[in-house]
């Protein structure tokens, strides 16, 4: 008998079905009637996996991650599979985050040919010296383009303030310094080590059964798991930030700022990270939205441009916040978050206005469902992270007003906090 | 999904779009007015102090909560070119009937909030915008305005394009220039607001399952006074003459090029669909000759694409490299545009831009904010084409007709954007 598991939600009207193919692979297939269908096949390996040991003992160059992700297009016949792709109408793309790298396809036609070349391309690596000498030179403009771009100055250096070890301040893509020390072994080792079946996942949203997917599965992929397990580095990293300020000048009109809040109260089980990740968003809503009170003391006192943003981002290993925006003193608004924290703290936060935001967070994740690229995005999430994405309504739900007040008081230390600025030349 | 046109009011359409398919609806409305430096910053300024407060709403916090309310109703502004006209608007997403009671849902209040931004500015006792929020919109403008460098690849193809159409509307930025900005009072812009509100013709769309009839009747209940005679539409074409070139430093690591290209095909050309495959040919896809051959072969640069706008029948060619790169980069992107004027295009290059076009307009029905943007846009610009009918020319274009369309292709204007900054990143190599 198969090894599959369908989870339904009787609020979405939706279901989904989870299959651990004899490769090791876990395959997720989303029936939905649309015409775009979305395939996703991702490794639970991005840029902080920085070495091919637990121990650290082999470090790899920063940016290998990316690198390989761009390199894993060319095949050993000489073709691209982009243009694979073109050649049956589908479009494809790839993304390397901070903990995943994620190849995908769209496509309205040619369902299974698009699937197996997504299977193939990703599980068959090919590299030589001259195809790596060449991507170095399109990633060295990438980089480039990158540290022309101050919004990305402005996170990353945000990143290094809050962080003294963590590998999660690394850029992404490298720096060309690094990429210079990419090799083919390097891009061959990566990938046998952080691209074993078990370690990755197929996404399918769209007009396709199980059955579909799994005959291209099948056709495709080994029929026995390998063996071994990914390594997963551990670094110490102290609870405090790093730095208090880090500012750097750049082509901007007016400074842009991003305060860092770092978060090490991360709980080792899922559906804890989740119902935090759930009570983090209601309490930025809260606190930062545009129809919040401490918002429009910010704009209405001509402290901050209408932009302004905080994101909250959670997984097992790092935690952060982060608050971007563009001011004139950014140090201004700092002092006013934080005296506005604190008076909240003192005088607790609105029921109503916690009733009001939450209801927003249920809203928006019903709305998600309307997009098979969003669905398979969303799925390969909770997949990683190892929750289920159908709990996530009653996770919203089950949240109460004592859940975010413990985030209020347990999160804004001003000792965790980095505010990183870019300055205009 | 073919639409319903309805009428409301004196001058005002409904484009329906009946589906059950999404969770979430979509009330739109969009009008037009011409592109011209005297009303193009009044028109933004308008429709920004419009989302910063109205009569029943009187501020950002109050009309955001209201919105908080129905279930995180977003209401976004647009403010675009439609060839050499203005288009502004606000469109509506809001979570659909059968997940808040059923019924007609949240449409009768959305349908109240888009009559507010709309119709009930909010004035003081002199019948002009609140002074202190003209004044912080005013500074919001000049922000705005002078953020266009933190994204040198938008600044390039903004200034390529004013190299391209010097003296045509279409050269004008639809938030105008820093120097007006201080001349905006309170009157004036209320002047301009009574103005436009009498002068353009609204064209609304929604996409979801409530019967048309009750949507029109909303709409009708709401804004049958709403609007005027609107201007008529133009997008003047051409193909130019001579090469505007024009190059400007930034202290950046990377250089950009622009290369703007003129031709006299827009929408209502026969050509138009060929010119569509042309510029997927030539930049439009990672199966195109910038991408494969400007990018992957010859390693120049990571982004190199095309862009077409065909309300106004303008092409760019867009890409970013290391400033000495620049003369490589320009004469190899012009040789993938030489080489399909010669009509060397593959039986490959052929089949993956048909298949490419054909994907992107099936995916367009499963997107409502996609599929209404057409619609509008059609109907703005007087074309009354349906989805279907677009994508049967598409179907019918050859490689001739390709060819035929490159030969309306003159390249009119390049902008270069030479950065000036060398910093370790090339020290290090």
């Amino acid at each position: 008998m198969r090894n599959e598991k369908t989870y339904q939600s009787e609020l979405l009207g939706e279901q989904y079905t989870v299959i651990r193919h004899e490769s090791g692979l876990p395959i997720y297939v989303f029936p939905k009637k649309m015409s775009t269908t979305y395939a996703l096949l991702a490794t639970d390996y991005g840029a902080v996996d920085a070495t091919l040991d637990a121990a650290g003992a082999r470090p790899l160059p920063a940016g290998v991650a990316h690198f390989l992700e761009h390199k894993l297009f060319s095949n050993e016949d000489g073709t691209d599979s982009f243009e694979r792709f073109s050649a049956l109408g589908a479009d494809a793309n790839a993304y390397t985050s901070h903990t995943r790298t994620v190849y995908l396809f769209s496509c309205t036609d040619r369902f299974a040919e698009s699937l197996a070349e997504l299977i193939d391309f990703v599980t068959h690596p090919y590299f030589t010296e001259e195809s790596v000498a060449k991507e170095q030179g399109i990633i060295g403009e990438e980089i480039r383009m990158c540290l022309d771009n101050p919004y990305d100055r402005c996170y990353y250096n945000m990143l290094e303030g809050l962080y003294r070890n963590h590998p999660v301040k690394t850029d992404i893509c490298g720096s060309v310094a690094s990429i210079a020390e990419i090799t083919p072994q390097i891009l061959y080792d990566t990938h046998s080590t952080y691209y074993r079946l078990s370690n990755m996942a197929l996404v399918v949203c769209g007009n396709v059964s199980v059955q579909e997917v799994l005959d291209i599965a099948d056709a495709h992929l080994p029929h026995v798991a390998a063996e071994g397990t990914v390594p997963r580095r551990t670094v110490p990293e102290p609870a405090t930030a790093h730095l208090p300020t880090v500012t750097e000048q750049g082509n901007v009109a007016k400074p842009i700022f991003s305060i860092g809040v770092k978060d090490t109260h991360i709980p080792e089980d899922p559906y804890r990270r989740l119902k935090r990740d759930a009570a983090m968003a209601i309490l930025n809503e809260m606190l930062f939205s545009e129809a919040s009170e401490l918002y429009n003391t910010l704009y209405d006192g001509g402290l901050i441009s209408p932009e302004l943003s905080a994101d909250y981002a959670l997984t097992r290993d790092f935690g952060f916040l982060q608050i971007a925006g563009e001011s004139e003193r950014p140090e201004e608004v700092v002092e006013v978050i934080w005296s506005y924290l604190e008076r909240a703290r003192r005088e607790g936060l609105s029921p109503s206005d916690f009733e009001r935001c939450r209801r927003i967070e249920y809203a928006e994740y019903i709305k998600s469902f309307d997009s098979t690229e969003e669905i398979a995005n969303t799925l390969l999430s909770f997949v990683f992270e190892g929750a289920e994405l159908f709990s996530y309504a009653d996770v919203i739900l089950g949240i109460e007003l004592a859940d975010v007040t413990a985030l209020l008081e347990e999160l804004f230390d001003p000792a965790c906090r980095t505010l990183s600025v870019v300055h205009p030349i | 999904m073919n639409p319903i046109v309805l009428p409301i009011g004196r001058q005002g359409r409904l484009i329906y779009l009946n589906t059950d398919r999404f969770k979430s609806e979509l009330l739109a409305v969009s009008f037009t007015a011409p592109l011209a430096v005297e009303t193009a910053q009044q028109n933004a300024m308008v429709m920004a102090l419009a989302r910063r407060g109205t009569a029943g709403y009187p501020g950002l916090a109050s009309l955001n909560r209201r919105l908080d309310e129905l279930y995180s109703t977003a209401i976004s502004t647009s403010n675009r070119r439609t060839g050499d006209m203005q288009t502004l608007g606000f469109a509506a997403d809001f979570l659909g009937a059968r997940y808040v009671g059923g019924g007609l849902g949240l449409l009768p209040e959305v349908t109240d909030m888009l009559a507010e931004l709309l119709c009930r500015p909010l004035f003081d006792e002199r019948g002009c915008f609140t002074a202190s929020f003209v004044e912080s919109e005013k500074q919001n403008l000049r922000d705005a305005i002078r953020a266009a460098i933190h994204n040198p690849r938008g600044y390039a193809i903004s200034a390529c394009r004013k190299l391209l159409c010097a003296g045509e509307p279409y050269a004008l930025s639809v938030i105008g220039s820093e120097d007006t900005v201080d001349a905006l009072t309170p009157e004036g812009l209320a002047a301009r607001y009574r103005e436009l509100v009498s002068s353009i013709a609204p064209v609304f769309s929604y996409v979801g399952s409530t019967p048309a009839a009750e949507v029109a009747a909303l709409l009708e209940a709401r804004f049958s006074d709403f609007g005027g005679t609107p201007a008529p539409y133009t997008a003047s074409v051409h193909g130019g003459s001579g090469l505007a070139e024009k190059v400007e430093e930034m202290p950046l690591m990377q250089g950009k090029l622009s290369l703007g290209f003129r031709t006299d095909v827009s929408l209502s050309h026969p050509l138009a669909p060929a010119m569509l495959y042309l510029n997927e040919i030539f930049g439009g896809s990672p199966a195109s000759k910038l991408f494969l051959n400007v990018r992957e072969r010859m390693s120049l640069c990571y982004h190199c694409s095309s862009s077409l706008d065909l309300y106004k029948g303008i092409l760019f060619a867009n890409s970013g490299m290391k400033v000495e790169n620049r003369a490589v980069a320009e004469e190899a992107m012009l040789q993938q545009l030489a080489d399909i004027k010669a009509g060397r295009i593959s039986d490959t290059e052929l089949l993956a831009a048909r298949r490419s076009i054909e994907h992107s307009y099936r995916q367009s029905g499963d997107n409502p904010g996609v599929l209404a943007r057409f619609y509008t846009g059609r109907i703005l610009a007087g074309n009354g084409e349906t989805v279907e009918e677009w994508q049967a020319r598409l179907d019918r274009v050859t490689l001739p007709d390709i060819v035929e369309a490159a030969a309306h292709v003159a390249h009119r204007a390049t902008f270069f954007l030479k950065g000036t900054k060398t910093g370790e990143e090339d020290e290090e190599e």
